[in-house]
C-alpha cells in the first residue's frame, strides 16, 4: 500500500509542544543517563528529520550548546562546594574557607566519584529538558504559536510579533549608525560608539511606532465586541478558584504537613483553571481567524506521541525499572528497556509529521540598501 | 465620495491651524492627486479622511469630512477601515505580520469577515496587484515595490471605495514606482476605487491624475480642478508643464506624448541652436586644469560571498558633479561607502587625495570624504538644531559658528532649538550637508538626497551643488531622479551588476537612454536637450536675435 | 454642537491605565510569584531530603508561572491596550531584545535595563509591567534561550518596569539620580531574585551552598548568601554600577525621546469636533471649538 504524499505544510504549534512536554515529563521523571541520552536522541531525530530553514530552525544546536553549559556548572557546584561523604576520591583540591561574612563557606577539599556522578545525572537531566524546549523552538514558528493565542492574549501576540519582526532591523539600524558616526569624524569602535548609537536608534524606532499605530488603527485594529456576559463571569470565576486553588497548592508543596491532595494536585488543578479561564476570556465573536491551522490527523498523532512516551515512562516507573539509578553506593545504571521502549515511541512525528514547506532563500545582507 | 465641509484643523499646541477653511469634493472613480510643498498640510488632508486627524493626534477639527457617507466625528478609523485604506509612505513600518498572506488578512480578521469570504478576498488582492508568487515569503525579505504592493494589499483587501496613499512611490526606485502607479491605475479604471494620491514626484503620476488638488501652505486657500488648470500657474510643476509654459503654449501638456504632439514646432524653432550656445549652460567637458580628487582602480567589493562591485575604475575630478545612477542593487551605494572609507575593498584599490580612506582615523576621513547617507536623520543624534552645529564645529575642529553659517547659506532662519527628527526632510537634509561640509572636504558624496524632497527644495539642492562644484569640490550624487541628473550633473555613471556600463559627459549618456532621459529630452528628441532652463535660455535668445520691429509703419 | 472625545481616559498620559481590578490580580499573582521564587528559603518540598527527588516543587511551579504571567498580561490588556500602546510596546520589546543580543544573557548582563527604567518612568507603570514581561520573551525567542528560568526572568523584569514606574515624580538633575539610583538597585535586585530562582536547580541538594530543605530559613538563608556571593554577585556588583552610569549619561536624551514619542502619540490630548462654523464666525482660533 503506497502512502498518499502529503504535501508540505507546518504542524500546528500545539502538537509540537504537547510532543515537547511528554519528552520533558519523561526526562524530569528520571535520571538515568541511558534513559536521558535516548530522550535527547529521539529529539534529535525528530528534530534532524522535520525541521524547515528557517531562521528559528537554529534553536536546537543553541539549545545543545546550553545544556553543555549546563551540565559543566552543575557539576562544578559540588566540585567546588560539595558536601564532603566518604567515597572513592578523584583527586583533591586545595580547601579554603570563607570567613564567617561570606556565611563560612568551605570549598575545596577531596572530591568525590559520587558527587561527580550524582551532579552529573542532574546536570544532564536540566540539559535534556533544555534540549527538547529547543527542539520544539526549531520545529515550529513562533509566528504560528502567536497566532494560535487564545484570543486574551491577542493584544500581547501583536506586540510580540512587531518585536520578532523589528528586532532584526534594530540591529541593522544600529551598526548603520555606528557606521553613520564614522562619517561625522567620531570613533566607531568601542563604547563610546555604543553609547553614542543609542539615541537615533531609539528615536527612529519610536516614530515607527507611531507610524505602525496609524496604520493599525486605519486597519480597524481595536474594534471590541462584547463578550456574552456569562462568559465573562465564568472566566472571572475560573480565575478567582484558579489563583486560590494555586495558592493551596503552592503552599502544600512547600509544608509536608499538608494532606497530599492539597499538594500537587491542588496546584496542578489550580493551573488547569487558570488556562480554562484564559481560554475562555476574551473571547470576542467579532474577530475572526484567517486560515487556522488545522487540528489534523498528524497532529494527533504527534502530541499522543509525546503522551504515550510520559506514560510509558510512567507505568514502567511504577512496575519497578530503575529510573534513578543509585549514586551513593555507586554502581552502573541499569537500562530499563520497557521505559526505553516507551520512550522510542515519542520518534513517530520524525514520519507522521507533514515536512516543511521550503521558504524562499532569504536575500544576501544588503547590497544597495534603500533606507 | 470624499466632501470637505469648510473644515479647519489645529493640532494640539500649534499657533497656527493646519488646515483653513478647507472645501473639497472628490467624486467616485476619481484619480485625485494632492501637490504642494513639504509642511503645507498635505498629509494633514490626507489624515483627515479617515478621522487619524484628529482622533490620533489630537486636537481641534472644525466642519465636517465625510467618506462614503459616513462622517469622521461619528466614526473612529477603525470603524471606517471598510470604506477607506490609509497607506503610508514607509510601508515596512505599517506591517504587523510576517508572511505577505497574513499581512493581507489582518484588516479582514479585526473587522471580522467569516474565513470563507477571507480566503477569497485574500486570492482577488495576490491576482489583482501581482503577489501571488511572494504570498508566502517574509515580508523583511520583499523589495521595495513589492512592500509597497503589499501594503496597498492589505487594505484593500477590507473592500474600500476609496483610497489614500501618502507619497507612495517616494522611496521607490523608477521600475518599483511604475509597478505600484500601474496598480493603482488598474484600481481606478477596472474597480472604481477612489484614489486620493499626494506626490512630490509629478511627472510620474499627474498623467493619470483627474483631478489636482494644489494646498499651497501658509494660510493660502486650495486650488482644485482640472490638472491643466491648476498646473498652468501652480508653483510646483512638472517638467513636461513648465516647458508647455515657456514655449508659450495654450494648453499645457501633461505627459510626454501629449507634449510631442506640440512639440514639432518647437523643435523646428530650436533647431539652428545647440544647448552648448546658451549662456550659463553647462559644458560638454570639464575645464581642463582640474586634477583628480579621487582614483578607483579595479574596485572588487563583496557583502560575504555575494558580490557588489566587480572591477569598477573611475576618476573623480575637481569642479564635476558627477551623477552615480543605475537600480537598486547595483552598487551604487557600495561605490561611496568603499569612497568614503566606511569598507574596504576586497581587491583594487580606492585612493582619496592620495591616501586610502580605509586606512584613515575618522578624524582624518572626514577631511577628505564627505557622505550623507540615503537617511541624514542616521547622522543626527542632538536634540537641537543649536547642538548638532556645535557638535560639528568640535568634530571638525572648527571655529564656533562655522557650522550655522554654513547651514544659513542652505537653509536660512532654522530654528536653533528646533529638534531634528522635528524638521522637513528638505531641512534635515540641509543640516546634514553643513555637518558634513563643515570639515571641507574635496570629495563630496550624496546618496539619494532627493528622495522626500519638494520642488524648492530641490532647486536650493541643486544650486548648492553647482556652487561647491565652482568651489572646486568634486561632487558624487548616487540618485535615481533624472530630472536633477539633468540640471546639475556634468558627468554620468551607470553601474550595473557591480560594473561601469557608462561613463560619459551627461548629456550623451542620458540623453538618447530611455530609462534616464529626462521629460524634456523626451520631448525634444532627437535634440540634446535637457531641460527647461536651456530650451527658455534659447527661447530667450532667438527672441533677442530677431531683427526688431521697424519703427514707423503702422503707428 | 460640539463633542470632546477623550482619546485616553483619566486625564494622566499614560499608555496603559492600571485599573483597580488588574492591580488586585497583579498583587495576587505577585505574592504566588514570591512564593514561586523563594520557596528554597522556607520550604521542605519533601519531607525527605534525598538529593535526586527535590520533589517537583521547581517544575511546578516553572509551569505555573507562565500561566499566572499570561493572565495577568491578558487581563491588564483587556480593552485597554489600543495599538498606539501595543505599537510602543512591540517596537520597546524589540529594541530591548536587540540590547540583550550580543551578550546573550542566560543568567548575566542585561542590558535590557537602560531601557526598561526609563520606559517605565515615562509611559507608567502598568505599561513597564508589560514591557518587561515581553522583552525578555522576544529576546528569549530570539536567541533561542527559552529554559525553565524564563518565566522567572519574564516576571522579574516586569516587577522592574513595574516599580520603575512608581518612583517619586521628579524632573530634571533630581530624576536622573533617582533613577540611576533605582537602577542599581534593581539590577542588583534582579540578579538575587533571579540567582534565587535557579538555585534549587543548579545547586541541588548536595552541596554546601545547596538550600537545605526543612532546615529553616535562618540557615538558608546563610547558605543562599554562599551561593550568591561565589556565583554572581561578581558579575552583579559591576553590573548594577554600569547600569547605573548608562543611565547617568545617557539617561536625560533617552528620557527625552520616550517623551518627545509619548506627546507625539497623544496619549491623552484632548480631541474636539466642531461643527461646520457660522459664516460670522472670525474664523478658526487658537485651538478653541467653536460653536454651531
Amino acid at each position: 500500500m503506497t502512502a498518499r504524499p502529503r504535501p508540505p505544510r507546518l504542524l500546528h504549534p500545539a502538537a509540537w509542544w504537547a510532543w515537547g512536554a511528554g519528552l520533558v515529563v519523561v526526562a524530569l521523571r528520571t535520571t538515568n543517563p541511558f534513559l536521558l541520552a535516548l530522550v535527547l536522541a529521539v529529539a534529535g531525530f525528530v528534530v534532524a528529520s522535520r525541521r524547515s530553514d528557517a531562521p528559528w530552525a537554529g534553536s536546537f544546536a543553541g539549545s545543545l550548546k546550553l545544556g553543555v553549559v549546563i551540565v559543566l556548572v552543575r557539576v562544578a557546584f559540588p566540585v567546588l562546594f560539595g558536601n564532603r561523604l566518604p567515597g572513592t576520591t578523584l583527586f583533591t583540591l586545595p580547601s579554603v574557607t570563607l570567613p564567617d561574612w561570606a556565611a563560612g563557606v568551605s570549598i575545596g577539599g577531596p572530591v568525590t566519584l559520587e558527587l561527580v556522578v550524582g551532579a552529573l545525572y542532574q546536570g544532564l537531566r536540566l540539559a535534556v529538558v533544555v534540549a527538547v524546549v529547543g527542539a520544539v523552538n526549531s520545529l515550529c514558528s513562533p509566528y504560528r504559536l502567536l497566532r494560535a493565542l487564545p484570543d486574551a492574549l491577542y493584544e500581547a501576540g501583536v506586540a510580540v510579533t512587531v518585536a520578532l519582526s523589528f528586532a532584526p532591523q534594530v540591529a541593522v539600524v544600529a551598526r548603520r549608525v555606528r557606521e553613520a558616526r564614522r562619517l561625522r569624524g567620531r570613533p566607531d569602535r568601542g563604547p563610546a560608539a555604543w553609547r553614542g548609537s543609542v539615541l537615533p536608534v531609539l528615536e527612529g524606532a519610536l516614530e515607527r511606532a507611531i507610524a505602525l499605530a496609524a496604520s493599525m488603527d486605519s486597519r480597524g485594529y481595536g474594534r471590541h465586541g462584547t463578550a456574552a456576559p456569562g462568559l465573562r463571569r465564568l472566566a472571572a470565576g475560573l480565575t478567582l478558584a484558579g489563583l486560590v486553588l494555586a495558592g493551596i497548592g503552592a503552599y502544600g508543596v512547600l509544608d509536608p504537613s499538608v494532606p497530599a491532595v492539597l499538594r500537587a494536585p491542588a496546584l496542578l488543578a489550580g493551573a488547569a483553571a487558570l488556562a480554562a479561564a484564559l481560554a475562555l476570556a476574551g473571547r470576542r465573536s467579532d474577530r475572526t481567524r484567517y486560515r487556522p491551522d488545522p487540528w489534523a490527523g498528524s497532529e494527533w498523532a504527534v502530541a499522543l506521541s509525546g503522551l504515550a512516551a510520559a506514560v510509558g515512562v510512567v507505568v514502567a516507573g511504577r512496575a519497578g525499572a530503575v529510573l534513578d539509578p543509585s549514586v551513593n553506593p555507586l554502581e552502573v545504571p541499569s537500562v530499563p528497556v520497557a521505559a526505553a521502549l516507551g520512550v522510542l515511541l515519542a520518534v513517530v512525528p520524525a514520519w507522521a509529521a507533514p515536512e516543511a514547506p521550503a521558504l524562499a532563500p532569504r536575500p544576501a545582507p544588503e547590497l544597495d540598501v534603500a533606507a | 465620495m470624499i466632501r470637505f465641509d469648510r473644515v479647519s484643523f489645529t493640532y494640539p499646541g500649534a499657533s497656527r491651524p493646519a488646515l483653513s477653511e478647507v472645501d473639497l469634493e472628490v467624486g467616485e472613480g476619481e484619480l485625485c492627486l494632492v501637490v504642494g510643498p513639504t509642511g503645507s498640510g498635505k498629509s494633514t488632508l490626507l489624515r483627515a479622511v479617515n478621522g487619524l486627524v484628529p482622533r490620533f493626534s489630537g486636537g481641534t477639527l472644525l466642519g465636517t469630512v465625510t467618506v462614503g457617507g459616513r462622517t469622521t466625528e461619528d466614526h473612529a478609523p477603525r470603524e471606517l477601515a471598510d470604506v477607506v485604506g490609509v497607506v503610508g509612505q514607509d510601508p515596512a513600518a505599517g506591517f504587523v505580520a510576517d508572511v505577505v498572506e497574513d499581512e493581507l488578512a489582518h484588516v479582514m480578521e479585526n473587522l471580522g469577515v467569516a474565513p470563507d469570504a477571507m480566503r477569497r478576498r485574500v486570492e482577488d488582492v495576490l491576482d489583482l496587484l501581482g503577489l501571488h508568487e511572494v504570498r508566502r515569503r517574509p515580508l523583511a525579505s520583499l523589495s521595495g515595490g513589492q512592500q509597497q504592493r503589499v501594503a496597498i494589499g492589505a487594505v484593500l483587501t477590507a473592500g474600500p471605495r476609496v483610497l489614500v496613499l501618502d507619497e507612495p512611490t517616494s522611496a521607490l526606485d523608477p521600475a518599483a514606482a511604475e509597478e505600484v502607479l500601474a496598480a493603482l491605475t488598474r484600481l481606478v479604471h477596472d474597480l472604481g476605487t477612489t484614489v486620493l494620491v499626494a506626490e512630490h514626484r509629478l511627472e510620474r503620476v499627474v498623467q493619470y491624475a483627474d483631478r489636482v488638488v494644489l494646498v499651497p501652505g501658509g494660510g493660502a486657500p486650495l486650488v482644485h480642478g482640472e490638472p491643466a488648470t491648476v498646473l498652468a500657474d501652480a508653483p510646483v510643476a512638472p517638467p513636461v508643464v513648465e516647458l508647455g509654459r515657456a514655449a508659450g503654449w495654450s494648453t499645457v501638456p501633461l505627459s510626454v506624448r501629449d507634449a510631442r504632439r506640440g512639440a514639432g514646432d518647437l523643435r523646428a524653432r530650436l533647431a539652428p541652436l545647440r544647448p552648448d550656445d546658451v549662456p550659463g549652460a553647462r559644458r560638454a567637458a570639464p575645464p581642463p586644469t582640474s586634477g583628480a580628487v579621487a582614483r578607483v582602480e579595479g574596485l572588487h567589493a563583496s557583502y560575504g560571498t555575494v558580490p557588489a562591485l566587480a572591477g569598477v575604475s573611475l576618476d573623480l575630478r575637481a569642479g564635476e558633479v558627477v551623477a552615480l545612477m543605475g537600480r537598486n542593487g547595483s552598487g551604487k551605494s557600495t561605490l561611496l561607502t568603499h569612497l568614503v572609507g566606511l569598507r574596504a575593498p576586497t581587491r583594487g584599490r580606492v585612493e582619496v587625495g592620495g591616501r586610502r580612506p580605509h586606512e584613515l582615523a575618522p578624524r582624518d576621513a572626514v577631511r577628505s570624504a564627505g557622505l550623507v547617507p540615503q537617511d541624514p536623520g542616521l547622522l543626527l543624534y542632538h536634540d537641537t538644531v543649536a547642538g548638532e552645529c556645535a557638535a560639528g564645529d568640535r568634530d571638525a575642529g572648527l571655529a564656533p559658528g562655522a557650522t550655522r553659517a554654513a547651514l544659513d547659506r542652505l537653509v536660512p532662519g532654522l530654528h536653533a532649538a528646533a529638534h531634528p527628527r522635528d524638521l522637513s526632510e528638505g531641512q534635515r537634509l540641509a543640516l546634514a550637508l553643513a555637518v558634513v561640509l563643515a570639515a571641507e572636504p574635496p570629495l563630496v558624496l550624496l546618496d539619494e538626497p532627493t528622495r522626500g524632497l519638494d520642488h524648492a527644495g530641490k532647486r536650493r539642492l541643486v544650486a548648492h551643488l553647482r556652487d561647491l562644484a565652482g568651489a572646486g569640490h568634486a561632487v558624487v550624487l548616487a540618485t535615481h531622479d533624472v530630472e536633477v541628473v539633468a540640471e546639475v550633473a556634468d558627468r554620468a555613471v551607470v553601474l550595473a551588476e557591480g560594473e561601469v556600463v557608462a561613463d560619459g559627459p551627461a548629456r550623451e549618456v542620458v540623453v538618447h537612454s530611455p530609462v534616464f532621459a529626462p521629460q524634456v529630452a523626451k520631448v525634444l528628441a532627437p535634440e540634446p536637450w535637457l531641460t527647461v532652463g536651456e530650451v527658455a535660455g534659447a527661447l530667450a535668445l532667438l527672441d533677442a536675435e530677431r531683427p526688431a520691429p521697424v519703427d514707423g509703419g503702422a503707428r | 454642537m460640539s463633542a470632546t472625545v477623550p482619546s485616553s481616559p483619566a486625564g494622566r498620559s499614560v499608555a496603559l491605565r492600571l485599573r483597580t481590578r488588574s492591580g488586585l490580580l497583579l498583587g495576587a499573582c505577585s505574592v504566588i510569584g514570591a512564593v514561586a521564587f523563594a520557596w528554597p528559603l522556607v520550604g521542605d518540598p519533601s519531607g525527605s531530603a534525598s538529593s535526586a527527588h527535590v520533589g517537583d516543587a521547581p517544575w511546578l511551579f516553572a509551569l505555573l508561572l507562565p500561566l499566572l504571567l499570561a493572565i495577568v498580561l491578558a487581563e491588564l490588556a483587556e480593552g485597554v491596550l489600543d495599538a498606539k500602546a501595543v505599537a510602543l510596546l512591540g517596537v520597546l520589546a524589540a529594541c530591548g531584545a536587540a540590547l540583550r543580543l550580543p551578550s546573550g544573557g542566560v543568567a548575566g548582563f542585561e542590558p535590557v535595563f537602560f531601557l526598561l527604567v526609563p520606559a517605565g518612568r515615562v509611559l507608567g507603570r502598568g505599561f513597564g509591567f508589560v514591557l518587561g514581561a515581553l522583552t525578555l520573551f522576544v529576546s528569549a525567542l530570539l536567541t533561542g534561550g527559552v529554559g525553565p528560568w524564563l518565566p522567572f526572568q519574564m516576571l522579574g523584569a516586569a516587577w522592574m518596569g513595574f516599580f520603575a514606574g512608581c518612583l517619586p515624580p521628579a524632573r530634571g538633575r533630581v530624576e536622573i539620580a533617582v533613577l540611576a539610583g533605582y537602577a542599581a538597585l534593581a539590577a542588583l535586585a534582579y540578579g538575587l531574585v533571579m540567582n534565587l530562582s535557579f538555585w534549587p536547580y543548579v545547586a541541588g541538594t548536595d552541596t554546601s551552598v545547596s538550600f537545605s530543605p526543612g532546615a529553616g530559613l535562618a540557615e538558608n538563608l546563610r547558605r543562599f548568601w554562599g551561593f550568591h556571593l561565589t556565583t554572581s554577585l561578581g558579575f552583579d556588583l559591576p553590573r548594577a554600577v554600569f547600569t547605573a552610569g548608562f543611565v547617568l549619561v545617557a539617561g536625560r536624551p533617552v528620557l527625552g525621546a520616550l517623551r518627545r514619542a509619548s506627546r507625539r502619540a497623544a496619549f491623552g490630548a484632548p480631541v474636539t469636533f466642531a461643527g461646520a462654523t457660522a459664516p460670522s464666525d472670525p474664523g478658526p482660533g487658537e485651538g478653541v471649538a467653536g460653536p454651531a
